[in-house]
C-alpha cells in the first residue's frame, strides 16, 4: 500500500513536471498568431540607435578577423566593435590591433584581471562603450548583415531595455549528440525563450544580446563570479521590471557551431548548470512581482537537476509498473511520465523537420532515427552534467572550464581557481 | 504580413494578438468568441430546453427496455460496487470506458436511491448526454461557419427526430461516444487553432473509440477537418499532437489487457484478442438494400422512426461532397460530410453485422449536413444571380417566394411526421410488462435469496435489489451456456433453476442456448403481463423429474 502511494506520488510529480516542461517548449507553436509573433518586425528604415558591439576574445586569433569583418558589413549606420583581449594574449591581441588600423570603427580594449572570465572582460569594456545600446557576440559568431537594423527597430518599437535575439547551432550532422544539441537550441530561442520573456522572467542568453547602456551601467554590468553571467543579467533585469524583448528569425538568428568533443559538451553543460544554481542562490529572483513568475524562476533554475532525476525515474517507473505486483490503477500511474516523454520525442522528430525546413537543410531519415536512439545517451550526459555541477559548486570550484576555442591553452585557463 | 514583437516583460501583458498570415481560408461569418455572443447563448438555450423536454418527459417508459441497456447499466453498478468491470467475468466484448462513464453518471443517484439503479429510472442521465451532444452539435456548426439559424436547425433535427429521441433516451455507450466525437470535431475546429485544442481532440478521439470501439471508423474525417482547420505554419505539430494523442490514450487498452495477463489468449483466461476476434467474426446481417437480409430490416426499423433525417442528411451529405470545389459551405463542412459518407459505406459492406444503434453514431452528422445542405440551398435560391448590376424588384421578392415556398413545403411534410413520433415518445407507455413483471417477482416469490432465475440484461438489476444474488441467482440468460463460471455451477443444467423470465429478447435468443431453451420447454407461465409478441412470462421450472429445488449456488 505505502509503495504504491509512494509510486503514484512521485509518477504524478514527474507527469505534471515533463508536463509543464513540454508546454513551455511548444509555446512558439501554440497558435498561428503567437508564432508569428515571435518574429523580428520589418524595419522601417529609420535608424536613431547608436550600437557598442562587444567581442571578447581569447585565443582566438584564427577566427578573429573574419568575425570582425563580417561585424564590420552590417548595414547599420552607427555602431562600434570593442574588441575585449587579455593582456596575456598577444596573439589574439595582434590581430584585434591590426583590425583597429584598418577600420576606425574597431577599438580595443584590454583586460588586465589576473584571472580572466567573459564577465570581467566585458565589465572592463564598459567604460568605454560610447552606444546608446551595448550588443555581445562572441568571437567565431556569424552574425547577419541586417541584424542590427531590426534590433534598432525592436527597441524603437516596443520600448524595450533588452532585446535578445535568436542564437542557432547549426552543424546537426556532425554526430548525434549534435543533432540533439541543435535541437535543444531550436527549441530553447524559437520557442521557449519567447515565453519567458512574456511571463516576466527570463535567463538571457549569451550572445546577440543587446541592453541599452545605461540600463547595463545602472545595473552594475556582469557578476565578475558567476558561471552563467548571461542568465544572471537576466534574471536581475527582469526582476526589477525591465522590459525584455525577444525575436527570432531564421534568416537573422546568429549561428554557432556545437562543442567539438562530448567532454567539451560535458563541460559546457556542467558551467551551465553550475551558473544556473548561482542565480538561484543569488536569489535575485525573488524579488519578481508575481508568485507565478516566481514559481517559474525557480523550476527554470533548477531544471538541470529535474532533469537528472527524471531521466533514472523515469524508465526505473516503468520497470516497476511490469515487473512489481502492483495494483493496474497505480500500474497506470507509473506511465504517465513515459507518455509525457513519448510526446515530447515526437514533438522533437517534427521539430527537427521544422528545423530542417527553417534552415533550408536536409534531414535524412538516419537523423532521425539518431535521435530518437541517442535520446536516452543524451539523458545520460544532462545527468551527468548536473551531478558534476552539484558536485563541483559543494566543492567551491567555481573556475571557468573553458572549451571549444581554447586550444593548448586550456590546461592553463582551468587552474585560475577562484577561491571558494 | 504585420508582425510585432509581443513579446515583453512588464509583468501582465497578455499575448497579443497578431494576425496570422492567412492562406486562402475558407472562412466566412466565423464568429470571435462563441459563448460571448448573446444571439448564440439565447438561441442555444432555448433549444436545449425544447429539445430536452421532448427527450426527457416519459423518458423510463419509452421505448421498450433494451438488454444491452441492460448489460451496461448492470456492469456500472458492479464497478460502483468494486466488484471490478463486470459481475460476470469481463471478456473484452467492448472497451470498458463506457460504462465507466455511465457508473460515474449514475454515481450521486444511486448513493441517494440505491434502488433507483434500474435501467427505467437511471435513463434519466442519458439526458445530460444528450443535453452535452445537442450543445456541441450547435458549437461545431457554428464553428463550421454555418449561420446561426442553421446551426439551430442542425441543433433541432439532431434533438427532435423521433429516431433521436428513441435512441437517445437508452443507455448506449454510442451516446456517450457520440459526445466525445463531437467534442473531438469541436476542439479540431477550434477557432483559435490552438496547438493544445487539437491535442485535447486527439484525446477527445480516443475517448470516444474506447467508448464504443466503432468510432474508430470517423477518425479519417476528424483529421480532414482538423487539416483544414489548422494553419499551415503550424499544422505539423497540431496534427502530430492530435494523432499522438489519440494513439497513447488508445495504448492504455491494450496495455490494461496486458498488465491483467490477458492481452494474448492462453488457457484459463479470457482475453482482449479473442473478444477482438468475436468482434471481427461476428456472423454478418446481410447486405442492406436486400430485403430478406437483418440489415434491412434494421434499416427498415429506423425509417420507421425518421426518414427525414436519415435519408434527407444521406442527401446533403452527398451534395456537399459533390459540391465540394465550388461552395464554400460545402468546403467548410467537408468533415461531418465525409463521416457520414463513411458510415454509409461501413453500413453497405454485405458481410458485415449491422446493429441496431450504428445509426446513432451518424445522427449529428446526419443533422449537420441537412441543416448546411438547407444554408447552401437557402444561399442559391437568395444570393446566386445570372447577371451583373443591380437586381430588378419582382426578381428578389420571387426569390423570396421560393424560399418561402420551400420552406412551407419542408415543414409541411416534416411536422406532421415528427408530431406524431414524438407525440408516442412523450405519452407510450412500453415499459408496463416489465415494471410488472419485476414487481411480481419482487413480491411473490418467498426466498429471492434461495432463488435461481434466468433472466434478460434489461430486469437484472431489479431482481437484485430485490434481492436476488447477483450473478448465481439472478442469471443473464446467457450465461448459463456461454460463461463456464456460470455452467459450472448448475450440474444438473435446467433442473437447477426456479425460474425462467420469458421476456421477446430471451425468447428470441432460446433457439441458439440449449440450457436457455429447455428451462423454457421444462417450465409452465405462472404469471403473464402483456400481449402478443411483447408479453412478458414468468415460467416457473418444472424440476418434478429430477430432485426438488435446492438450489446449489455454488461460489462466485
Amino acid at each position: 500500500m505505502l509503495t504504491s502511494v509512494f509510486i503514484a506520488a512521485v509518477s504524478l510529480a514527474l507527469f505534471w513536471m515533463a508536463a509543464f516542461t513540454l508546454w513551455w517548449q511548444m509555446h512558439a507553436w501554440r497558435t498561428p498568431e503567437v508564432l508569428a509573433s515571435t518574429r523580428f518586425g520589418r524595419p522601417d528604415g529609420g535608424e536613431q540607435l547608436s550600437f557598442s558591439l562587444l567581442l571578447p576574445a581569447r585565443h582566438e586569433q584564427a577566427v578573429l578577423d573574419h568575425t570582425i569583418q563580417r561585424l564590420l558589413e552590417s548595414g547599420h549606420d552607427d555602431f562600434e566593435i570593442i574588441v575585449i583581449v587579455g593582456h596575456d594574449d598577444p596573439d589574439t591581441a595582434e590581430v584585434a590591433r591590426s583590425a583597429e588600423a584598418r577600420d576606425p570603427r574597431v577599438r580595443v580594449v584590454v583586460d588586465t584581471h589576473e584571472r580572466k572570465n567573459k564577465p570581467r572582460a566585458m565589465n572592463t569594456a564598459l567604460p568605454h562603450c560610447r552606444g546608446d545600446v551595448v550588443g555581445v557576440f562572441d568571437a567565431e559568431d556569424q552574425v547577419h548583415p541586417e541584424l542590427l537594423a531590426h534590433v534598432d527597430h525592436a527597441f524603437r518599437s516596443t520600448g524595450a531595455d533588452v532585446v535578445q535575439g535568436g542564437v542557432q547551432l547549426i552543424n546537426f550532422h556532425s554526430s548525434w549528440y549534435s543533432l540533439r544539441n541543435c535541437l535543444e537550441y531550436f527549441f530553447w530561442f524559437r520557442s521557449r525563450l519567447h515565453l519567458h520573456a512574456q511571463k516576466g522572467f527570463i535567463p538571457l542568453g549569451g550572445n546577440t544580446v543587446f541592453v541599452r547602456t545605461a540600463v547595463l551601467r545602472e545595473a552594475g554590468g556582469w557578476d565578475p563570479d558567476c558561471l552563467a553571467e548571461d542568465c544572471d543579467l537576466g534574471v536581475r533585469l527582469s526582476s526589477v521590471g525591465k522590459k525584455v524583448v525577444v525575436a527570432y528569425d531564421s534568416d537573422m538568428v546568429t549561428r554557432e557551431e556545437t562543442p567539438g568533443s562530448l567532454m567539451s559538451l560535458l563541460k559546457q553543460r556542467t558551467r551551465w548548470n553550475q551558473g544556473f544554481l548561482q542565480v538561484y542562490r543569488k536569489k535575485d529572483w525573488k524579488q519578481l512581482p508575481g508568485f507565478g513568475q516566481r514559481l517559474l524562476a525557480r523550476y527554470t533554475l533548477m531544471t538541470p537537476y529535474l532533469q537528472a532525476v527524471s531521466g533514472v525515474i523515469i524508465p526505473l517507473n516503468v520497470a516497476v509498473a511490469l515487473f512489481l505486483d502492483v495494483p493496474v490503477g497505480i500500474a497506470f500511474i507509473t506511465f504517465l511520465p513515459a507518455v509525457t516523454a513519448f510526446v515530447t520525442f515526437v514533438f522533437e522528430l517534427v521539430g527537427l523537420h521544422d528545423f530542417g525546413k527553417q534552415y533550408g537543410l536536409r534531414v535524412r531519415f538516419v537523423h532521425y532515427l539518431k535521435l530518437v536512439a541517442g535520446g536516452p545517451f543524451y539523458q545520460v550526459l544532462l545527468a551527468g552534467a548536473a551531478v558534476r555541477a552539484v558536485w563541483r559548486e559543494q566543492r567551491g570550484r567555481r573556475d571557468w572550464e573553458l572549451t571549444s576555442h581554447v586550444g593548448a591553452h586550456l590546461t592553463e585557463v582551468t587552474r585560475e581557481d577562484v577561491p571558494a | 504580413m504585420t508582425s510585432t514583437l509581443p513579446a515583453v516583460t512588464t509583468s501582465k501583458v497578455p499575448a497579443q494578438r497578431t494576425p496570422a498570415p492567412k492562406t486562402g481560408s475558407t472562412r466566412r461569418t466565423r464568429p470571435s468568441r462563441l459563448r460571448a455572443s448573446r444571439p448564440d447563448l439565447v438561441l442555444c438555450a432555448v433549444l436545449l430546453v425544447a429539445v430536452m423536454t421532448v427527450q426527457g418527459w416519459n423518458i423510463a417508459d419509452y421505448p421498450a427496455l433494451s438488454d444491452d441497456e441492460g448489460t451496461y447499466l448492470a456492469q456500472a453498478w458492479a464497478v460502483q460496487q468494486g466488484e471490478g468491470l463486470a459481475h460476470y467475468t469481463y471478456w473484452y466484448d467492448h472497451p470498458p470506458l463506457g460504462w465507466i462513464q455511465i457508473a460515474l453518471l449514475t454515481w450521486i443517484p444511486s448513493l441517494i436511491s440505491p434502488e433507483s439503479m434500474t435501467v427505467g429510472p437511471m435513463r434519466i442521465v442519458m439526458l445530460l448526454v444528450g443535453a452535452a451532444s445537442a450543445v456541441l452539435v450547435y458549437v461545431l456548426s457554428r464553428r463550421l461557419s454555418l449561420p446561426r439559424w442553421a446551426a439551430g436547425l442542425a441543433m433541432l433535427l439532431f434533438g427532435l427526430s423521433p429516431l433521436s429521441v428513441v435512441l437517445q433516451r437508452e443507455i448506449f455507450l454510442d451516446n456517450i461516444a457520440v459526445m466525445w466525437t463531437l467534442l473531438a470535431f469541436c476542439l479540431a475546429a477550434s477557432p483559435s487553432r490552438h496547438l493544445w485544442h487539437h491535442f485535447a481532440a486527439g484525446i477527445a478521439a480516443a475517448a470516444a473509440v474506447l467508448t464504443k470501439e466503432t468510432m474508430l471508423v470517423v477518425l479519417p474525417a476528424l483529421m480532414v477537418t482538423m487539416w483544414r482547420h489548422s494553419h499551415r505554419d503550424t499544422r505539423k505539430f497540431a496534427l502530430t499532437g492530435a494523432v499522438t494523442a489519440c494513439v497513447l490514450i488508445g495504448l492504455s487498452y491494450p496495455l490494461f489487457a496486458l498488465l491483467k495477463g490477458e492481452l494474448l489468449p492462453g488457457a484459463g483466461h479470457v482475453s482482449l484478442w479473442d473478444g477482438l476476434v468475436y468482434q471481427m467474426t461476428r456472423p454478418g446481417s446481410g447486405f442492406i438494400l436486400d430485403p430478406g437480409s437483418g440489415s434491412h430490416g434494421v434499416l427498415r426499423s429506423w425509417l420507421y422512426y425518421d426518414r427525414v433525417l436519415p435519408l434527407g442528411g444521406l442527401a446533403g451529405a452527398l451534395l456537399l461532397l459533390v459540391t465540394r470545389r465550388r461552395s464554400v459551405t460545402a468546403k467548410a463542412l467537408a468533415g461531418p460530410a465525409l463521416t457520414v459518407a463513411i458510415l454509409a459505406l461501413v453500413a453497405m459492406r454485405p458481410t458485415g453485422y449491422l446493429p441496431a444503434m450504428y445509426v446513432i453514431q451518424a445522427l449529428p452528422f446526419l443533422a449537420i449536413v441537412l441543416a448546411a445542405g438547407a444554408a447552401s440551398v437557402t444561399h442559391a435560391v437568395l444570393r446566386v444571380r445570372g447577371g451583373r448590376g443591380a437586381e430588378k424588384e419582382y426578381v428578389t421578392r420571387a426569390r423570396y417566394a421560393v424560399l418561402a415556398l420551400l420552406v412551407a413545403a419542408s415543414a409541411a411534410y416534416v411536422v406532421p411526421r415528427w408530431y406524431d413520433g414524438d407525440r408516442t415518445a412523450v405519452t407510450a407507455d412500453a415499459n408496463a410488462p416489465y415494471r410488472a413483471a419485476s414487481r411480481w417477482l419482487a413480491t411473490e416469490v418467498e426466498h429471492p435469496e434461495d432463488t435461481r432465475v434466468l433472466v434478460d440484461d434489461a430486469l437484472w438489476l431489479d431482481l437484485v435489489h430485490a434481492g436476488y444474488r447477483p450473478g448465481l441467482g439472478a442469471i443473464w440468460f446467457y450465461k448459463a451456456d456461454l460463461d463456464p463460471a456460470v455452467t459450472r455451477t448448475m450440474p444438473r443444467g435446467w433442473r437447477d433453476l426456479d425460474y425462467v423470465v420469458a421476456s421477446p429478447t430471451v425468447r428470441r435468443d432460446a433457439v441458439d442456448l440449449p440450457n436457455v431453451r429447455r428451462a423454457m420447454e421444462h417450465s409452465t407461465p405462472v404469471a403473464t403481463f402483456g400481449e402478443g409478441e411483447d408479453r412478458i412470462e414468468i415460467r416457473r421450472i418444472d424440476s418434478t423429474a429430477g430432485t426438488a429445488h435446492t438450489s446449489t449456488g455454488g461460489n462466485r
